[in-house]
């Protein structure tokens, strides 16, 4: 007997145009409570502005996103967090000049209980929450190993450990769907695996949803229960890592471009 | 030199300290670009020295300065509230000229409006303001510009000018934000605005020509955008500065602006980011130097 999980989110015939190009077009898929899936396809696939579409940052030309049922196209990206998906990006982006304490700190600006006025006189409810803000943000700063450095401004981490920082600061905002641009863009093979084990870790530890995009085909293929391939903004194949690394599609686009990752 | 001009020249440095800060709360930390403060202060002044002039209530005179700075800024920050909301909505520099013209649409509508005496002028405005008065808003002014980018909501602001995209994701409303830091900025150079009428008992629309919205950025960028201690400091050096000019003769005193122009340029030379950069000197760090490190 199978019981169907919850659908935490699914796109629908998800279009967009710029102008005269189709970047992506008809794109459909749904992602189970607890699931982790991958998006592959070569250089302007059109994978990031699927991203964008699903978090708001663009606002489809056609087509819709349902978050756990409901459709969130057209509402404002931070509405869109507070209900439950939070992000990375390709090109990392901190909160540079801020402490790596700040960074994580805003992520829980949304679910934070005082007024204007409690922050200006510094009242009891200020400092409490204040506390309560601090303590969150050690404790996952803890889970990624960057407590040590909380008081360090963003920008004069180490790349890795930036890209770290990046995703804790999407898992502070409380998502059930987590999507990761790339994540292990830029590392070295010994910081890839255990970014590897981190996502898996992290999906089982905070019981979210995962959608993630990456060139590291070692990575997506140990890691990913399910992957999407894109080419041209529309999806070419769709399945199991086994399925995909023999589907002749996916080999046929991966081929054609000039991408170094053959399958 | 005497006592009552050191005086002159504390006040009038308190009431630039007020513009500076609360201009800094938007085109330092908030990173958006005003470009009309001087209309701001106007507005304040107009609406505090009219309650002086027409409607003041028989009450000790701190109070009625009190009221008058409460009005000012509630003036102040409905017209930032008028300006700021089409502006801030969109993306880019809408809000640097739409506060480009406000600040001249400000001085025509004065100019035109006789109650207050149009081109003449506003006078019989009573001298409510003094020293310690004018200093008093100035500690408040910078206790809750430190005080709120301590707090939640000026993180927020803080997060618009590093990277605005990230703060949408982190689900901070942007929009909201903009607004709040505008608005704010804007209230308090009304409060700055009240305490300069009832200090000088007459104000003219050219007291807040386009000028002094470009020194007061300036006393700002000098200090270091973000920094509030910056625009504490960039404020006294360019009040102070003008004055150290004028014993210097006639003919110096005229090229100010000339002096102020390449006073920016070796700073933006030499310290591109200004005195204080984004930095803040906090008197307590100096005691805790050990458990900082
Ligand atoms: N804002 C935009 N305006 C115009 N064209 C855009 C915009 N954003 C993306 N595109 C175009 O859409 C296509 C898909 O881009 P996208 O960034 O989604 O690719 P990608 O699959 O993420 O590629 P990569 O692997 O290089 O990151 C590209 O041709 C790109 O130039
Ligand atoms: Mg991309």
């Amino acid at each position: 007997m199978t019981v169907d999980k919850k659908i935490i989110m699914q796109t629908k015939d998800l279009t967009i145009r710029f102008g005269g190009l189709v970047a992506v077009n008809n794109f459909n898929m749904k992602i189970e409570e607890g699931e982790l899936i991958g998006i592959i396809g070569p250089n302007g696939a059109g994978k990031t502005t699927i991203f964008n579409m699903i978090t708001g940052v663009y606002v489809p030309t056609s087509g819709s996103v349902d978050l756990e049922g409901k459709s969130i196209v057209g509402q404002h990206v931070s509405h869109i967090t507070q209900k439950g998906i939070a992000r990375t990006f390709q090109n990392i982006r901190l909160f540079k000049d801020l402490s790596v304490i700040d960074n994580i700190k805003l992520a829980a600006h949304y679910r934070t209980n005082y007024s204007l006025f409690d922050s200006i006189i510094r009242n009891k409810k200020f400092k409490n929450e204040e506390e309560r803000i601090y303590n969150e943000a050690m404790e996952i700063l803890k889970i990624f190993g960057l407590e040590k450095k909380s008081t360090l401004l963003a920008k004069n981490l180490p790349y890795g450990e930036q890209r770290r920082l990046e995703i804790a600061r999407a898992l502070a905002t409380r998502p059930k769907l987590l999507l990761l641009d790339e994540p292990a863009a830029g590392m070295n093979p010994k910081e890839t695996n255990d970014l590897t084990e981190l996502i898996r870790w992290v999906r089982d530890h905070f019981k979210i949803s995962i959608l993630l995009i990456e060139h590291d085909m070692k990575l997506v293929m140990n890691v990913c229960e399910r992957i999407y391939v894109v080419d041209h903004g529309e999806e070419i194949a769709m399945g199991l890592p086994k399925e995909i690394q023999n589907n002749k599609k996916v080999i046929e686009a991966y081929l054609g471009t000039s991408d170094e990752e053959a399958l | 030199m005497n006592i009552e001009y050191f005086s002159h020249l504390m006040i009038m440095s308190g009431i630039f300290i007020i513009l500076a800060v609360s201009l800094n709360l938007i085109n330092g930390i908030c990173g958006e670009l005003s470009l009309g403060h001087a209309g701001f202060w106007a507005i304040g002044a107009y609406v505090g020295g009219s309650y002086g002039v027409f409607y003041a209530l028989p009450l000790p005179n701190f109070l009625n300065l009190a009221i008058s700075c409460g009005l000012g800024f509630v003036a102040a920050s409905l017209a930032g509230l008028i300006i700021g909301v089409p502006c801030l909505r969109l993306r880019g520099d809408y809000l640097a000229i739409a506060t480009l013209g406000f600040g001249e649409i400000i001085r025509i509508i004065i100019m035109n409006m006789d109650v207050v005496g149009g081109p003449r002028g506003l006078t019989g405005i009573p001298k409510w303001s003094n020293l310690p008065l004018i200093y008093f808003f100035v500690v408040i002014t910078i206790i809750f510009m430190a005080n709120l980018v301590r707090g939640t909501h000026g993180r927020a602001i803080i997060s618009i000018r590093e990277d605005e995209i990230a703060a949408d994701c982190m689900g901070i409303y942007t929009f909201k934000y903009k607004t709040l830091a505008f608005v704010l900025g804007a209230g308090f150079a009304g409060i700055a605005g009240a305490l300069y009428a009832h200090y000088q008992e007459f104000i003219s629309p050219n007291s807040f020509s386009f000028m002094w919205s470009v020194i007061i950025l300036i006393m700002v960028i000098l200090g270091g955008l973000g920094s509030i201690t910056g625009s504490i400091v960039g404020a006294v050096i360019l009040t102070i500065l003008p004055e150290l000019l004028r014993f210097m003769g006639e003919t110096i005193s005229e090229w100010r602006m000339l002096i102020y122009s390449v006073l920016l340029i070796v700073l933006m030379l030499l310290r591109p980011s200004g005195i204080f950069g984004k930095k803040e000197f906090n008197v307590l760090a100096l005691f805790s130097k050990k458990e900082a490190q």
